[in-house]
Parts: C-alpha cells; sequence; structure tokens
C-alpha cells in the first residue's frame, strides 16, 4: 500500500479540514485527478493525486481535521513489475517459434583448388597440364614450376616396351596421318593380261610409258591440288614418283619430265635410284615434285590395295603380284600372265570417268606386246 | 552555501639540482655505490648509442629515428626501478629502460632501420615494443596491470608518454580507469615541453600534466626529470605503492628535448635557441658526473673505461645490425595469423616468385 | 549434466559465455552494462552473478578504453570478450583494434598476440534511434590479421561463438539483433565449437546459389522457399566467417548452379558482396551463366527507423533479382 500523507497545503498550515470528497474505495485514478478538497484557515483546497493507481483506504470522512504530514489516503500497491523489454532502444521482434537448425557444414568433397601463381598457370597451359590433378610440393601446398614440369615429361613418358618411330618411319607417319586428313580416296581395281609381251620386257618401263599415255589422255591424274584455296595445277611434263622399299622403310625418287628419257635411260635412273636408296645417299631434291606415283608392291605378296594419295597428288598406281591364272580365249580356257592393278584417286580433285578412262588407256597400253 | 568539495596538491621534487647541489639528503638507495655507477653508466651508453643512430641514419643506414638526447635519466631511472617480472610499457624514447629489460640495441636498430625482428625481443619477455600511435600504449598498460590484478600478482606496469600525449583521449581514458580499478600501474610522462613544434603551453591549460590524476582519483607528482636521483626515487616509489596494491600514480618528470623529434624534423625551425642553450645546461649527465666526482665514486679512469666499454658495446651493436640479412619475403605473410589462412597461400606464393625474378 | 535448451541467439550468447567463463579462467567479459544489467540485451544476462565481478564487470564509458584494455589483457595471457554495445559505437575502438589488436603477432614476430573477441550487436530493423543500426563489417573484413564471424542462428552463434573464443587471434564476433529472438532452437551446451572459416550451407539447389549473412539469412531463406514454388531451386549459403572467407564452398556451388546472388544489410559499394563477387569471377568465370549479382543496403546512411523496412533487402527484391537472372 502506498500511503499520501496530507500535504502542506501553503506556509507552514498545521492542519486541514476535510470538506468533500471527489473518489471512494475502489475508484482507479490518473495522475493530477482531484482527490479530495480540504478547508484550511484560509481557502478550500483541492489535493491532486500524486500518482496513478486504485484508491485503497481514505483517512478521514467530511468534517474530520487532517494534521499536516500525517496519512490522508492510500492506493493499492503496484503489484505488476514492468517487464523487462530486453533492450534499451526500439523493439525486438520475439516469437515461440521453435524449430532445428538444419544446415551443413562447407561442401560435400574435401578437394582443394590448386593453389599456384599466375606464371606457373601460364606454364601449365602451355605444357596442357591439368592442374587440379596435381599436388603440390611447395610450402603449404603450392604448385611450383617444377610440379608441372615433371608432370608433363611423365606425361610425355612412354609406356614400358614402346620405342619412338624415328627417321624414315616416323616421316611415313605423319605424311599417313596428313593423307588421311585431307584426302578423299576412291580405289579402282582391275588386270592387264600381258600374255602378248616379249620376253624380257622391262616390266617398270612398261608401267612408265601405260602412265605416259594415259595422262595424255586425262591430265586430271596428273595435278597437285590445293586443299586451302580448293585449286589444282595439271602438269604436262610427267614427274613420276618411283615406290622403292629399303631396309628403312619407303623411298620415293622421282624421275623428272619422263618423255625426255630413252628407255635405256629409264632403265639406267631407276638402278641408280634403287642403289641409292640402298646406300641412303639419294640426294633430297630426287625426291620432290613427283605429280604422280607408281608402286609396285607385289614383289612379294598381294594383288590389290588400296595405296595412299601422298598430297598434293591427286592419284597413285599400285601393281600387285604378277600371277598365271586360267582366262577364257575364243571359247577355250588358256593359262595367261596376269598384272594385277589398283588406282587410287582423291577425288575431290578427280572425277570416276577420269579416273576410269585413266586406268582403262594404262590398261590397253600395258596389253600391247 | 559554498564549501570546498576538493582541493589538490601538487608536489615537486628534486634532489640534485642543475648545479649538482644536492637539495636534500640522499635517498636509501644512494648508499649503493654500485647502483649509483649503473645509473650513470647505463645514461653514458644510451648518450653514445643515440649519437651512433643519428649518424647511421644520416648515412643512409637506418630509417627515421627517435632521439633520447637530454632526457636519459627518466628511461634510466624506469629500468632501474622495475623488477624483473614487471611489465615495461613504452612510448618511441626510452631505450635507457629497455636496454636494462633485455632489448639489445641491435634490436631498436633494427625496429628503426625497417625489420620487425625488432621487436621480437629475443629474452622473450613480455614489456610492450615501441609505440608510435600517440597514447595508446596507455590502455595497453592499464589491460596488462588489470590482469596482475586478475591473477592476484605481485607484478606492476610502468607505461610511458610524451607530454602531447596527455591531450589524446586514450591517455584520459587510461588514467580513470587506472583509478576507478585500482590498477597496478604507474604512469610516466616525459614532459621534454615539445610535442614536436608545438610547446606544453599550447598543449593544455592545466598548470602542471601531473595534476590530471587528480581528475582520475589519484596521486600526482611532477619531478625534475633530469636529475636521476630524484626521478630513480620518485619512480621506484610509484612502483612499490603500486605493488603493495595502493593503487596508480601520476609521474610527470620535467626535462627538454635536446634534439628534433625524429631524425626527419629540424627543431631548428621552432625551438628558441636561447632556450635550447639555456636547457642544455641543466641536462641530466653533466651534472650526475659532477656529483659522482663529488663523491669521489668516479675518477677520470673510470671515466675513461665508462666511455669506452659504451663505446665498445655501441659498435658491436651496431656491427650487428648491418651484418643481419634481410628477411625473406614469406615473412611478411606467415606471421598475422598462428597459422596461415588460405587466402595468404597463393599471395605469399607470388611474392616469392617476384622476390626471386630478381 | 548437458542441458538442451530451446533459445533464442541472445540466449545461445549468453550459453556460449558461460560455458567458455566455466571452462577457461583465463576468460574475462567485460564492456557497458554487462555486470548487474546483463547487457543492454541480455547477451551477458546472469553471468555476473554465476561468476563473479572478478570475471564479468561493467568498465567506464570509453570505447576506445574497452578496446585497449583488451589488447593489454590478451598480451598477457588472458582472453578478453570484450563487449561494444552497439556496432555503431565501435569506431571510438577502431584504433585500438586497427593498430594494435590486429598487428600486435605480425610486428613481434609472433612473440606478442591478442586472444580477444571484440563482440558487438549489429544491423538495423529493430527501430532503434540513429547510430543503432550500423552494418559496417567491410571495414574490418579488410584489415589484416583480424577475423569476422557474423552468426545467423541461434545454434550457430553458439558454437561460433565458442570457437571465436578460443581462437588465439582476435575476432569481430557481430551479432545481428533484429534476430536476437526472432527464432528459439534446441542447443546442446556441449561446449563443441564450429570450424571458423567454413561456410553453411542451409538448403541445397541446382539453379541459383544465394549467399548472405546475419539477418539477412532470414529473408533469403524465405525468398529461396518461395523461388521453389515457382521451379527456381537456390542453394542458400550462410556466410558466416565473412574472413577468412569459405571461398571454396562458394565456388563449389556455384559451378554446380552457374548463377549466384549474394544478399547483404551493409551498403553496396565496398561491401563484403564486391569482395566475394570479384572472387568467384576469378576462378570459375567459365561456370558463370549470368553475371553474380547484389542484393545489399543501398549506399545510404541507414534511414531513421521509419523509411528503415525498405532499406533492408527485402524477400521481394532478392526473389525479382533471382527472377532476373534466370532465363
Amino acid at each position: 500500500m502506498d500511503i499520501f500523507n496530507l500535504p502542506d497545503l501553503g506556509e507552514g498550515l498545521p492542519d486541514a479540514e476535510i470538506h468533500e470528497w471527489f473518489v471512494k474505495v475502489g475508484d482507479s485514478v490518473k495522475i493530477d485527478d482531484p482527490l479530495v478538497s480540504m478547508e484550511t484557515a484560509k481557502a478550500v483546497v483541492d489535493v491532486p493525486s500524486p500518482q496513478e493507481g486504485i484508491i485503497a483506504k481514505i483517512y478521514g470522512q467530511v468534517g474530520d481535521v487532517i494534521k499536516t504530514g500525517a496519512p490522508l489516503i492510500s492506493f493499492e500497491a503496484n503489484v505488476t513489475k514492468p517487464l523487462d523489454k530486453g533492450t534499451v532502444v526500439g523493439n525486438l521482434e520475439e516469437s515461440n517459434d521453435i524449430s532445428e537448425d538444419i544446415f551443413t557444414i562447407g561442401k560435400d568433397s574435401n578437394k582443394k583448388r590448386a593453389i599456384t601463381t599466375p606464371i606457373v598457370r601460364i606454364l601449365a597451359k602451355k605444357l596442357n597440364i591439368d592442374l587440379n590433378l596435381l599436388k603440390g610440393t611447395g610450402e603449404h601446398g603450392v604448385i611450383t614450376r617444377d610440379d608441372v614440369e615433371k608432370a608433363a615429361n611423365k606425361k610425355n613418358e612412354l609406356p614400358e616396351g614402346y620405342e619412338p618411330l624415328r627417321g624414315v618411319r616416323r616421316s611415313m607417319l605423319n605424311s599417313m596421318v596428313e593423307s588421311h586428313r585431307e584426302v578423299v580416296p576412291v580405289s579402282i581395281f582391275d588386270e592387264v593380261d600381258i600374255s602378248a609381251w616379249y620376253e624380257n620386257t622391262d616390266i617398270t618401263v612398261r608401267l612408265i610409258h601405260a602412265i605416259s599415255d594415259a595422262i595424255k589422255k586425262e591430265p586430271a591424274l596428273n595435278a597437285w591440288f590445293n586443299s586451302s584455296h580448293g585449286a589444282r595445277k595439271c602438269f604436262n611434263e610427267l614427274n613420276l614418283g618411283l615406290a622403292m622399299d629399303s631396309d628403312e622403310g619407303l623411298f620415293v625418287p622421282v624421275i623428272h619430265d619422263v618423255a625426255k628419257h630413252s628407255d635405256k635411260d629409264l632403265r639406267q635412273i631407276i638402278n641408280d635410284y634403287k642403289n641409292q636408296v640402298q646406300s641412303r645417299a639419294i640426294p633430297a631434291d630426287k625426291l620432290k615434285g613427283a605429280t604422280i606415283t607408281l608402286s609396285n608392291f607385289g614383289k612379294f605378296s598381294g594383288r590389290f590395295a588400296s595405296p595412299i594419295i601422298v598430297p598434293p597428288m591427286v592419284a597413285i598406281l599400285a601393281v600387285g603380284k604378277l600371277y598365271e591364272a586360267v582366262v577364257p580365249n575364243k571359247g577355250n580356257f588358256e593359262a595367261h600372265r596376269l598384272l594385277p592393278l589398283s588406282l587410287s584417286f582423291d577425288h575431290r580433285a578427280v572425277t570416276g570417268g577420269e579416273a576410269t578412262r585413266f586406268l582403262g588407256v594404262v590398261i590397253e597400253s600395258l596389253q600391247k606386246p | 552555501m559554498t564549501t570546498v568539495a576538493a582541493r589538490f596538491e601538487i608536489p615537486f621534487i628534486q634532489i640534485l639540482n642543475e648545479k649538482a647541489e644536492l637539495k636534500t639528503p640522499l635517498p636509501e638507495f644512494a648508499n649503493d655505490k654500485t647502483t649509483l655507477l649503473n645509473l650513470y653508466r647505463n645514461m653514458v651508453e644510451t648518450r653514445i648509442f643515440d649519437k651512433k643512430a643519428i649518424a647511421l641514419q644520416r648515412t643512409g643506414k637506418m630509417g627515421t629515428y627517435a632521439p633520447i638526447n637530454g632526457q636519459e635519466a627518466i628511461s634510466t631511472a624506469i629500468g632501474n626501478a622495475l623488477h624483473k617480472d614487471d611489465v615495461f610499457i613504452p612510448y618511441y624514447r626510452d631505450y635507457a629502460a629497455q636496454f636494462q629489460r633485455g632489448v639489445k640495441m641491435s634490436d631498436i636498430l633494427s625496429y628503426w632501420g625497417g625489420d620487425e625482428r625488432g621487436s621480437d625481443y629475443s629474452t622473450n619477455n613480455k614489456d610492450m615494443p615501441i609505440c608510435v600511435p600517440i597514447a595508446s600504449q596507455c590502455l595497453h598498460a592499464a589491460g596488462i596491470a588489470f590482469s596482475f590484478k586478475y591473477r592476484n600478482q605481485d607484478r606492476v606496469a610502468l607505461v610511458t608518454i610524451g607530454d602531447g600525449g596527455t591531450s589524446e583521449g586514450d591517455f584520459y581514458e587510461a588514467i580513470n580507469v587506472a583509478g576507478v580499478w585500482n590498477l597496478p600501474v604507474v604512469f610516466v610522462i616525459n614532459n621534454n615541453k615539445w610535442a614536436i613544434s608545438v610547446s606544453i603551453s599550447k598543449q593544455t591549460a592545466a598548470k602542471t600534466l601531473a595534476q590530471k590524476a587528480i581528475a582520475a582519483g589519484f596521486d600526482g607528482v611532477q619531478v625534475d626529470g633530469n636529475d636521476i636521483l630524484a626521478t630513480r626515487l620518485v619512480i621506484g616509489e610509484a612502483i612499490e605503492k603500486a605493488r603493495r596494491k595502493e593503487g596508480p600514480t601520476l609521474i610527470e618528470a620535467l626535462s627538454y628535448r635536446l634534439s628534433d623529434h625524429t631524425t626527419a624534423d629540424d627543431a631548428t625551425r621552432y625551438q628558441p635557441k636561447d632556450e635550447v642553450d639555456s636547457a642544455s645546461l641543466k641536462e641530466p649527465i653533466g651534472r650526475y658526473k659532477k656529483f659522482l666526482e663529488q663523491q669521489n665514486i668516479l675518477d677520470d679512469n673510470l671515466e675513461k673505461e665508462i666511455l669506452e666499454s659504451s663505446t665498445e658495446k655501441v659498435q658491436k651493436s651496431v656491427d650487428e645490425y648491418l651484418q643481419k640479412s634481410t628477411q625473406p619475403i614469406s615473412s611478411i605473410f606467415d606471421y598475422h595469423y598462428e597459422s596461415i589462412p588460405d587466402y595468404l597461400i597463393e599471395q605469399r606464393a607470388i611474392a616469392m616468385e617476384d622476390v626471386n625474378r630478381g | 549434466m548437458l542441458i538442451v535448451a530451446d533459445i533464442t541467439l541472445v540466449e545461445a550468447v549468453t550459453q556460449a559465455l558461460a560455458f567458455e567463463l566455466a571452462n577457461d579462467d583465463s576468460v574475462v567479459v567485460f564492456g557497458e552494462d554487462v555486470g548487474k544489467n546483463g547487457g543492454v540485451f541480455r547477451a551477458t544476462a546472469g553471468l555476473q552473478e554465476r561468476f563473479g565481478e572478478s570475471r564479468v564487470f561493467d568498465s567506464p564509458l570509453a570505447e576506445s578504453m574497452i578496446a585497449g584494455l583488451a589488447v593489454g589483457m590478451s598480451v598477457q595471457g588472458l582472453k578478453p570478450v570484450a563487449e561494444f554495445q552497439f556496432m555503431g559505437f565501435i569506431f571510438p575502438a577502431m584504433n585500438q583494434i586497427i593498430a594494435h589488436a590486429a598487428r600486435m603477432r605480425n610486428r613481434t614476430r609472433g612473440r606478442l598476440s591478442c586472444p580477444i573477441v571484440f563482440r558487438a550487436p549489429f544491423g538495423g530493423g529493430i527501430r532503434a534511434p540513429e547510430h543503432h543500426s550500423e552494418s559496417t563489417e567491410a571495414l574490418f573484413a579488410h584489415i589484416p590479421g583480424l577475423q569476422v564471424v557474423i552468426p545467423s542462428s541461434p545454434k550457430r552463434a553458439y558454437g561460433l561463438l565458442l570457437a571465436a573464443i578460443r581462437n588465439p587471434d582476435p575476432v569481430i564476433f557481430l551479432e545481428p539483433k533484429r534476430i536476437y529472438r526472432l527464432v528459439k532452437q534446441p542447443v546442446e551446451d556441449d561446449g563443441k565449437a564450429l570450424p571458423l572459416g567454413k561456410c553453411f550451407r542451409l538448403r541445397e539447389g541446382t539453379d541459383l546459389t544465394l549467399i548472405s549473412w546475419g539477418a539477412s539469412v532470414h529473408e533469403t531463406m524465405l525468398a529461396a522457399k518461395e523461388l521453389a514454388e515457382d521451379g527456381i531451386y537456390c542453394e542458400v549459403l550462410d556466410v558466416a566467417t565473412i574472413k577468412p572467407l569459405d571461398i571454396e564452398t562458394i565456388l563449389d556451388s556455384v559451378e554446380r548452379t552457374g548463377r549466384c546472388i549474394i544478399v547483404h544489410e551493409a551498403a553496396k559499394t565496398g561491401g563484403v558482396g564486391a569482395e566475394i563477387s570479384a572472387q568467384i569471377m576469378e576462378n570459375c568465370m567459365s561456370s558463370l551463366i549470368a553475371p553474380v549479382q547484389r542484393v545489399t543496403g543501398y549506399d545510404v546512411t541507414m534511414p531513421y527507423f521509419q523509411l528503415e523496412k525498405f532499406y533492408l533487402p527485402s524477400v521481394a527484391r532478392i526473389k525479382e533479382t533471382a527472377m532476373s537472372i534466370m532465363e
């Protein structure tokens, strides 16, 4: 209970008489509401409420004299304490929602990105190394220059038992890959009956003549094709590449301008080339400039083949193993000598018609005695 | 009705005046001749070091340096009075104290010479390194003193500050908390009259700096900072008072800055010559030398020996400093956290590569 | 006896402080009004009563002093947890934090170090007077030698504060006051710290990575929920440790989703979102289907509270930005 004593109503008055009550027990009052009027020696004075509250007790009736400082009225004690707002400014939103905290820490895998410097990144790019596959040996796991170089060397290391191709074999590898990448090859197979030939006919020279004849008819197969420009150059003179095998691999020396050589010359040149190839003494310029190639591959075995065209040439004639077969002749069966022929041409630059006509001329030429 | 809410008095203490006259009886510690000689030796060594340091800077072998010339007595007294387990929190003109507490001369040269290792005092004591942000060290001292109180230890923290520093907020905040928490800390102001070019008369309206302690609720004392005997006495008493858990003291030691603020400053631009001349007559070493001679503690031979050994010690330290190799670039990364964070690893590798590129 | 109480974020702070005070007598907790009053947000309620005035105590009203004392205490081997009443009042302490706490280990080559936690309630949204709603975590993230940690749930606040107190180097621990009491979670008082320097994945997704921290995580999660109803499945990451940033988890997520929005209450320019955006671009540019976006507070002083809700990144703004980068 909060007791309110009669205040000094003015200049040290010792007491005052209750004149009229404005409230009764149980009333709710606000601060400054008039509670009672008191009569003093000088005047009738209203006494305002000192606080907010509910009247609990009054200490006298109208007409009673109350001494200054003695209880006049009391209020019910303020039971409810102010709520702790838990802040000194503003207002914190509260809720009674209860939930579980659902989370995972970091990412799923423990793998970290490669840590290295820009210079090493440049090196790795150059050497085609994936930095994320390396384990850094530098301080704090940094990938070093060394790490990248070691990985590059390892990558270039051959697996067990392998031997890198060198020299002529390597050239073969490169030119086969290049041909395969560019050329659109078609092969035509046929045979020619050379029974009419005289004894000791030089096969190679006959073949060379056959090709000479054929290119006169179909110069399209004695040409070079330029794929980047999509253009071709047909040649008048025949620079015949003659494929020759050796222990090292295949060489193709070139008989330049065949027409200007006699048969005897041709045979001489061919023999010279054979020797030079064997002794690896063939000069470089003799290996260049072929406009069409002849490959007599059938020494040991094989009749037909699909020989590889080496750009910029567009055709190659391959001759397989000479064999005897039974052929029909005017109603009889006879044993004749046959020479198998395989013509490969680059269909980007040569038509089927040109090729078949070319082959036709070759056969016609070779059939003659 | 007005009564007096508070009054204060700031005592000024001097034992040996500038003419080497004893103004009061000698304090007790002066009975020990070894102590008296050590005080002299420390001041002489520090002055020789100081001159050498300035020369190093002037010849391009060291960076900007804060000289201590003329103020050697204050930090000499501090170094002598503190116990080994106490902690010293310097500003940047306290070399005499640091040298007595295991900081090598070459450490100080390294610090001003641009090498962080100059703050890695090899004796691994807990003293704070040189502090550049003015007055901020005062709060560190309060925190250090708190840790002694918290652990119930008999240790004391002592912090130094210049006259200019006492205008800083951190100074007031530090003395305030030292007072209200009754911390075992001693504040020593080196009032050398100058804060770079701003004289003490422009720094504050307070008659003494010592009286700022009154606002913080504890005692302030003024002492002749060029009188090694008085300075040693007053500082020693304040330290022991703190050790007895009787609270902090603010000591204002009066001296004069007989040097530039740093080697990058030119004091002749603002220090009046006649003032400097008269102050030089009051510097600490001259008067104390006279006193020791009068007491028959110092003679020409001993003086010679002290000069020679000090010079040799300083030269050895200079050699040590000059021969130190530069830190590897990786060191700029390796001490930020207890273990290096991921984001620094790549940066560190780049920096190391960059250095090797040469 | 392990207690599992359903507690709010601010109560989780109290729980963590109590655990460390009980188990490590080098820990002291101090600041303005943290003693008998228990802190103006009651973050230290009951601690002085339980541990005594020597462990949990009020300091005089001086922020630089609070930080400077912490520096001095910590170099002597104490582990002070110093409270700044509001982030807006941390500015007088910047000199002590930046010039000393952040660099003490480096400048003494490891001889001295500062295992301090500087705690402060931060951020807006509680209708407070001016200066009481600051979000300037970027200022601290910029400083070498500091660590910045911002929890966004009661459970994570508990685990992260334990980690911060146990960390040997200074941590700025910012408590988002708008969500101090918004949510209750069961948090076991087991003393288990969560790792610093790790993002927390709150939601898995395939289309878009939403990155946030502090109170904005609340809006970000709401946006993710609503976007899912529109068929946009978001992955939500709570950065939690602003520095050192867990960029690995962020990159891992963005590499999978190809799109990223960073949401933060702090002002846009120079905010931490810019740093994260730059790192994402540096490291997984080829995975990005759209540029990294930021939904942030505007580059203005936090408005007085009548307009503050328009400043804070809203669910609507997040959703709109998300839709704008989905094809």
